[in-house]
């Protein structure tokens, strides 16, 4: 079972992710998520929106209520600078740990 | 069509945050819902299955209001309250005061006004401005999240302030002039007080009030999406 830092971690680096590529609203995040991964990282509501606000309320993230084209209020997430300057680290910190996992397992099936 | 708002309050009516943040949660959950709904009967699922899935993504409405709760209270709280009080706060009351001063040297200087059989001294260029600085406190306040409360003290921060003041000059004044052996007429001490008080705080703290209020109706009618959230 993977644990909940690990789960956390996975999901904020996603959420950053996408929200480098430019703002967006929590559904759309889930689908862009979910698409740009081919299904393997899904958020569900109760998962997505405790943890959009936790990285808010750390800086990384900023919501503004937004009206989209057909009229729709929704709140669109962006990244802040602080965001920005965490999501290098953060993409090192997983390439870091996957490319040992990677290794780990080749010795052992090896 | 459910009426997703609703639904969510109800589930949620427990979230202990306060009032215009926990209808913005509110009404982004309902957002959020309403758009699983219409994908789920995109993608051809009767009204009652769609429903059921989109309820589906969340297991533990208490739960999710508990992480909810923990998740937007977590930021540093004295940097909040800095944000949200003494920085709007202390603002206002620089930028009044720095204001006040100009005023006094481009020429502009308090009159006495009679009232009552007694004189207050007033200053009403200075008093005209106040209700934009109690509305800029008021703004950066709401900007940060401050409750109704906080908003409404960051706007009248100077008045709070002069009172303050008013309150440690008064024992200090009677202490100075008991240790230089001046005899203390108390009702005149008092007579000032009040008039003071009337001319620099209440006055002064009724336009800022004003101002603030204005700010407050303002702000909050451009974020009331409550209303514009459903369709």
């Amino acid at each position: 079972m993977i644990g909940s830092g690990i789960k956390r971690g996975t999901a904020e680096l996603a959420i950053l992710s996408v929200l480098e590529e430019g703002p967006l609203h929590g559904y759309e995040m889930t689908r862009r998520i979910e698409a740009q991964t081919k299904g393997s990282l899904r958020f569900t509501l109760a998962a997505l929106y405790p943890m959009l606000y936790r990285m808010e309320q750390r800086g990384w993230i900023r919501g503004s209520w937004e009206t989209s084209s057909n009229g729709r209020r929704r709140r669109c997430y962006r990244l802040t600078p602080a965001g920005k300057k965490k999501l290098s680290p953060l993409r090192k910190e997983w390439a870091e740990l996957f490319g040992a996992l990677k290794r780990l397992t080749k010795v052992a099936h090896g | 069509m459910a009426d997703w708002q609703k639904l969510v309050r109800q589930r949620l009516s427990n979230l202990a945050l306060e009032g215009a943040e926990k209808d913005e949660v509110h009404a982004e959950l309902a957002a959020h819902l309403e758009e699983s709904y219409e994908a789920f009967c995109k993608e051809g699922l009767p009204e009652k299955e769609a429903v059921h899935r989109t309820f589906e993504q969340v297991a533990d409405w208490r739960d999710l209001q508990r992480r909810i709760f923990i998740a937007k209270r977590s930021g540093h709280p004295m940097q909040k309250r800095a944000q949200q009080l003494w920085i709007p706060g202390f603002l206002t009351l620089i930028l009044s005061m720095v204001f006040l001063v100009t005023l006094q040297r481009l020429g502009f200087n308090a009159r006495i006004v009679s009232w009552r059989d007694s004189d207050v001294l007033l200053h009403a260029p200075w008093l005209v401005s106040l209700p934009f600085f109690g509305a800029l406190g008021a703004y950066i306040s709401s900007r940060a999240g401050g409750s109704r409360g906080t908003v409404v003290l960051a706007s009248i921060f100077p008045a709070l302030a002069l009172t303050l003041a008013f309150l440690l000059m008064f024992p200090i004044g009677l202490i100075l002039e008991w240790i230089i052996g001046r005899r203390v007429d108390f009702s005149t001490a008092a007579t000032a007080l009040l008039r003071d008080g009337i001319g620099w705080i209440l006055v002064p703290g009724a336009a800022l009030l004003a101002g603030g209020f204005m700010a407050q109706f303002l702000f909050l009618r451009r974020l009331d999406f409550r209303g514009t959230v459903r369709h």
